[in-house]
Parts: structure tokens; C-alpha cells; sequence
């Protein structure tokens, strides 16, 4: 075991130096970064170009109303800015032509006909509040009370059922659709590199030295990494942007669940490499990788299309739950239905034992076409001719 | 000591490879494993290397049959390249060195030395992609070399080099041999090696068909021919031997056919005694005539067949 490990690592680090320094990897990967940059910083931009409202109002906003509205964009982020106008009917004219957001005028609250921001709300709010304390004080209640009285707030809201599940769904929505992007650059970076060393014939020495399991668990591990690396990358500034800014929302997604789906997305990523590194052993040249792996991208795709059709419409039919135990589509699958909350545990245990046990048998399946496939060049090997083969260990 | 091969037999689905082949390679001196094309040559190296499982047959070495430790101290150059394209040249050689089992620094050393030895010790980081076809073939053998091995295995290793590169490993190969290893290569190219190979064993359709030392085998053969240029007015001197033929006869040069059991010096005093020898020669048979003897074949034009 010791031997074999070393051996692997070897294999490994290899894959993992040369795809660091090449130049696919360096553009990837700051294309990655520029994304995720992207998609954090973006929002923030437009969303804080929007958050700037204008009251107009007649004569000098009311000193209360500008306190509060003052104090709510504070800690809801939005600047307001304050115009005043000689009369009412200036007052109309200012939301109208656009140059006020909303408008005060004595009792009356004008908006545009199709405001739906909250902008207007906060301003009802802000009048209704400082008219009840006004009255409250003309009523003989000391300051202090007016105060007490107006820092009583609604009871605390917390979203259960619904809301909660939403949160979980995503969670285990998410497994699907960064395992289905992970394994679309993973798989072909496995099939070239597998590819390549049987084009140029670099296998043959290495069989010498290593048996075809070293090269393909090396091969796994090294663009594993690799694609680790890279989801952190594109993972960062979002969790940057989460920790340092606390403008994002996150689903609320309990711990275990997310430990959960890493779980899943690695027995997946293993699944689906050993499919892609065993393809990819078929090939003579170089060129015909794409159309080798193109039944495990099938396979791919077809099980993400399960996964997120059945099983969402219906988590708990009978098509759902085979499609979350069966191998190749639990990964995608099971995790969906595991947010349902209605998956009893021996199925996620059976899912999971079923897909781990998978994998450790196409280590083997790979390893075994890898090495007689060698032999056969000159022609795409068809998989009939390597398990028609005779058993060579 | 050394290698034996022990009645190999290996089968493609229905085509015969190998038919029971055995030879032994002993340290210390080069052997050839030679055949024409398709003779099985590669199919027994790799049996031996363990990339292929024999259907017959084993391979021993020192005495016992070899395992994946005996291997990883073996060092083996295949008939096509294999060197991965984007590596650069010094961290290739090093990477096969630690496969093989080396510390990385003692393989970092060696693989500079050994990039010396073979004139690219300025190639070391240059991209195995971006050498010329004749730095990737010693590249390659440095791979293969790095470890130190003590049995080296290569195969064709002198297919498409030209002169000066022939030259050149088979300089490395014999430095190798005399230093104690194991080299075993094979080649089609039979007469190109005639003067490498101090042993050889000639397969033909999977089959060994002539086993031995080279000068052993060159002399004992029946095929010597005597090359004698006398100034003698005929050819009655001759009829002293009625076993010895004319070959052929061109400008005065003799070319004379010498069986077994014959001396060639008795000829030649012959010659002596009937007019000046001008200028004489033994010819000792070629490689190639030796194979198409012990092959039972006959030369078509387009070459061994």
C-alpha cells in the first residue's frame, strides 16, 4: 500500500505541476476570479446606484422626517436627498417630471403611478410616526414614554417550512450544478491527460513502473485538486464579500447539510472521473477525446436532467427515489431530495455505499481497460474487444 | 545470472505472437533480439517489462522469476516515444527517476549529469515539445537511463537516427555494458547493429531461429567467402579444392565460396603458389545473410520479407 501510494503521488504531482503551469489553467482561472469578482461587485454597483431617493416637499422637510428617514437608510442602505418646492402643485410637478422620488405636501403623499419601491412606505411611516408622537405628547405622556412607546417592535419573524426547505433545496440544487460545471472542464482536462500519455505511447514506460490504477487514481487526484483550487477561486469573493460586507444573503442552510453536499459532490466527481478517464483509455489519437467521452458527458447530462425534473416535481415517487439511489444519478439527485426532509436515512446510507462502491469497481474497470487497450493501436478501441480480452491483472 | 527467457508463448486472439521463444542475455555484454518486422520482437520486450501477461512461458531473472521490484530497477526505452510534450526536458528525466524509485534530489543529480552526458545540459528547462526529433530520442534515453538501471531494455532504439546519433548511443550502450549491465535492444535493422550486438537471438514468426555470439556465429557458418585478387593467367590452381566454388568474377577479383571443413588459408596458399596475390579477403557472412539462412528465406528485392 505504501508503494502504491508513493507511486500515485508521484503520478499525481506530476498532473498537478503541469496543469498549474499551463496556460489553460492561468486563463481559467483568472477568468474564474474575474467572474466571481464580477458577480459579487456588480450588484453592489447598481444596486447603490439605485438606492438614492429624492423627497420634495413644500418649504424645509420637517426636521423629524428627515431624522428618520435619515436614521432607516442608514441600516437599509440608501442615501435620500431633500428638494424643496414653493407650493404643492410644484411639489406634483417634481415627482412628476421625475426629479423627486416622492412627494410631501401637507397631508398628502405623492408618488409616481407605478412606484413600487419601499422609498414611499418609509415616508408614510416616518409621518405616521411622528404625528402619533406628537399626539401622544399633546396627550400628557413624558417624552420617555413617547420614546418607550415607539421602540416597541413587532414580534421577530422567523421563516419555517417553506422558506426553510427553499434554503436546503438550493443547497442541494447547488451539488448538481457545480458537480455538472466541475465535471464539464474536469472531465476533458482526465480524458486529455489519460489521452495523451496513451497517444504518445508514455504509458507504456509507466506501465513498467506502475500499475494502471497508480496512473489513474494520480491522474483523478491531480485534476481534483486542481478543480478544488479553482471553485475556491470562484468561492472567495463571495465569501469576502459575505464576511466583510453583510449585504449578501445566503440561504440559511444548516452545517450539516452543507457538509452533506460536499460529500456528495466528491463521491460524484469521483464517480464521473473514473467514467472519464476509462473513455478516454479507448482512444489512439489525441483528436477523437471529445467524441470517447461523449457518452459519459450523455450520461452526465441525462442524470442532471433526472435529478432536477423528477426528482423535484416529485421527491418521494417511486422514480425519484430510484433515481437518488441509483449510482450515477445520486450524486444529483439524492441531495435534492434529501432537502425534501421525507428521505428516511438507510436510503441516503444505501445511496452513498452504492456510489462509493461504484467507483472503487470502475477504478478497476478503467485500470483494466487501460492496460489492455494499450496493446491495441492503430484504432479506436471498441470496449466489446478490451472485455472480450483475455484477464490481464 | 542475468535474464533467461523460458518457452514464451503470447497470442492476439487468433494470431500466434509468440510461439515458445527462450534465450538467455548475460551481463556485461550487448544483446541483440533480432527479426524482421513483425516477428514478435516488441511482444516479448513487453512481456518482459510486465506490460504484457504471457499466455506460456517466463522470464527470469538472477534465478527467479522477475517481479515489480526487479522492474523498477530496469530501465526501458519503448519503440515509440514516450515523453510527455509539455514537460520541460530536466523535470521529465527527474520525474521518471523518482517513478523508479529515487529521492528527488538524488534524481534532480543524475538527471543533470546523465543531460551532460548526452549534450543537452542546456536544454533543461525547454519544453520536451519544442526539441528537435534527435534530442527527444536521447531525452528518452535518458528517461530510461536515469535510475541507473541494471538491466536496460530498448526497443528499436536505432530506428530513423542518422550515423552520427547510431554512433552515439551505441557509445552509451557499450559504456553501459561494460560497467556490468544487462542491455538487451532489439532492431530489424540487422547488419546497422552487426557491429553493436555481441550476442544475439534471431526470431522469425514468433520462433528463435539462430542464438549465440556474433563472431562465433559469423565464423562457423558455411557462408565465408574467400575475396582473392591473383595474378594467375587461369583458374587450375582451383582444382585442388572441387568443394570451393566461384561465386563471381569481376576485374581479376575472385570471389570464391569456402564450405565447412575447408581452410581459407589453404586456398589462399594456393593462390600464392600459382601468381602474386594482389589483394585478398575473408568475407564473413552478414547478419542479415545469416537470418535468411536460419530463416529458410529467400531475398525478394524490396528487402526481408
Amino acid at each position: 500500500m505504501g508503494a502504491w501510494w508513493r507511486g500515485t503521488s508521484l503520478v499525481a504531482e506530476r498532473g498537478l505541476v503541469e496543469n498549474v503551469r499551463s496556460r489553460s489553467f492561468k486563463f481559467l482561472t483568472g477568468f474564474l476570479l474575474l467572474l466571481s469578482v464580477a458577480a459579487v461587485v456588480i450588484p453592489q454597483i447598481l444596486s447603490e446606484g439605485s438606492t438614492a431617493y429624492t423627497l420634495a416637499t413644500t418649504g424645509k422637510a420637517p426636521v423629524g422626517i428627515v431624522a428618520a428617514l435619515n436614521a432607516a437608510g442608514k441600516s437599509a442602505g440608501f442615501t435620500v436627498k431633500y428638494i424643496s418646492r414653493v407650493d404643492e402643485k410644484a411639489v406634483r410637478l417634481a415627482v412628476r417630471a421625475g426629479d423627486a422620488t416622492s412627494g410631501l405636501a401637507g397631508e398628502t403623499l405623492y408618488t409616481k403611478a407605478r412606484e413600487t419601491g419601499t422609498f414611499p412606505v418609509l415616508v408614510a411611516q416616518a409621518v405616521v410616526a411622528l404625528e402619533t408622537s406628537r399626539q401622544l405628547s399633546d396627550a400628557g405622556l413624558s417624552p420617555r414614554q413617547v420614546a418607550d412607546l415607539q421602540s416597541i417592535q413587532p414580534p421577530k419573524q422567523i421563516s419555517v417550512g417553506q422558506v426553510d426547505d427553499e434554503g436546503r433545496a438550493g443547497a442541494g440544487f447547488a451539488v448538481g450544478i457545480v458537480l455538472y460545471l466541475a465535471l464539464t472542464f474536469a472531465g476533458s482536462a482526465i480524458a486529455t491527460t489519460v489521452a495523451t500519455e496513451k497517444s504518445t505511447r508514455i504509458s507504456e514506460v509507466l506501465l513498467a513502473v506502475l500499475r494502471p490504477s497508480q496512473m489513474i487514481v494520480g491522474t483523478v487526484l491531480a485534476i481534483g485538486t486542481i478543480t478544488l483550487m479553482q471553485l475556491l477561486v470562484l468561492a472567495a469573493p463571495l465569501a469576502v464579500a459575505v464576511r466583510v460586507t453583510d449585504k449578501i444573503g445566503l440561504p440559511a442552510v444548516a452545517a450539516g447539510d452543507i457538509g452533506l453536499a460536499v460529500a456528495w459532490f466528491v463521491l460524484g466527481f469521483v464517480l464521473y472521473s473514473f467514467l472519464f478517464a476509462g473513455a478516454a483509455a479507448l482512444v489512439d489519437k489525441i483528436t477523437e477525446v471529445s467524441s470517447a467521452i461523449l457518452p459519459v458527458t450523455m450520461i452526465l447530462v441525462v442524470g442532471y436532467m433526472l435529478a432536477v425534473t423528477i426528482v423535484m416535481s416529485d421527491p418521494s415517487g417511486g422514480w425519484s427515489v430510484a433515481a437518488s439511489i441509483f449510482p450515477f444519478t445520486a450524486p444529483m439527485a439524492m441531495p435534492i431530495r434529501w432537502a425534501s426532509g421525507q428521505v428516511p436515512v438507510w436510503q441516503l446510507v444505501l445511496a452513498m455505499t452504492l456510489t462509493a462502491a461504484t467507483a472503487m469497481l470502475l477504478v478497476s474497470v478503467a485500470s483494466s481497460i487501460y492496460r489492455r487497450a494499450l496493446v491495441i493501436t492503430g484504432h479506436r478501441v471498441r470496449l466489446r474487444e478490451v472485455i472480450s480480452g483475455r484477464t490481464v491483472s | 545470472m542475468g535474464l533467461e527467457i523460458h518457452d514464451v508463448a503470447h497470442s492476439f486472439g487468433d494470431r500466434l505472437a509468440l510461439d515458445g521463444v527462450s534465450f538467455d542475455v548475460a551481463p556485461g555484454v550487448i544483446t541483440g533480439l533480432l527479426g524482421p518486422n513483425g516477428a514478435g520482437k516488441t511482444t516479448l520486450l513487453r512481456i518482459m517489462l510486465g506490460v504484457l501477461s504471457p499466455d506460456r512461458g517466463e522470464v527470469h531473472y538472477n534465478g527467479r522469476p522477475v517481479g515489480e521490484q526487479d522492474r523498477r530497477r530496469w530501465g526501458y526505452m519503448p519503440q515509440e516515444r514516450g515523453l510527455y510534450p509539455g514537460m520541460p526536458a530536466g523535470d521529465q528525466v527527474a520525474h521518471f527517476g523518482r517513478l523508479h524509485g529515487l529521492s528527488r534530489r538524488d534524481a534532480l543529480s543524475r538527471a543533470r549529469a546523465l543531460l551532460t552526458e548526452l549534450g543537452l545540459e542546456d536544454r533543461w528547462s525547454q519544453r520536451t515539445d519544442k526539441l528537435s526529433g534527435g534530442m527527444q530520442q536521447r531525452l528518452q534515453l535518458a528517461t530510461s537511463l536515469v535510475h541507473d538501471p541494471a538491466v536496460i531494455v530498448l526497443d528499436e532504439p536505432f530506428a530513423g537516427l542518422d550515423p552520427v546519433a547510431v554512433a552515439s548511443l551505441s557509445e552509451t550502450l557499450r559504456q553501459r555494458a561494460r560497467n556490468g549491465c544487462t542491455v538487451l535492444f532489439s532492431s530489424h535493422q540487422l547488419d546497422l547493429v552487426q557491429d553493436l550486438c555481441e550476442d544475439i537471438a534471431m526470431v522469425d514468426r514468433g520462433r528463435t531461429v539462430l542464438l549465440g555470439s556474433v563472431a562465433m556465429l559469423r565464423a562457423s557458418s558455411g557462408r565465408r567467402q574467400l575475396r582473392v585478387h591473383v595474378e594467375a593467367p587461369n583458374h587450375d590452381w582451383l582444382l585442388a579444392f572441387p568443394d570451393v566454388t566461384v561465386v563471381s568474377e569481376e576485374a581479376d577479383d575472385l570471389r570464391l565460396a569456402v564450405p565447412p571443413g575447408i581452410e581459407p588459408l589453404e586456398v589462399l596458399d594456393a593462390a600464392r603458389a600459382a601468381g602474386r596475390v594482389v589483394d585478398f579477403g575473408l568475407d564473413l557472412p552478414t547478419l542479415s545473410q545469416l537470418f535468411l539462412a536460419a530463416a529458410d528465406r529467400t531475398l525478394d528485392p524490396s528487402g526481408v520479407r
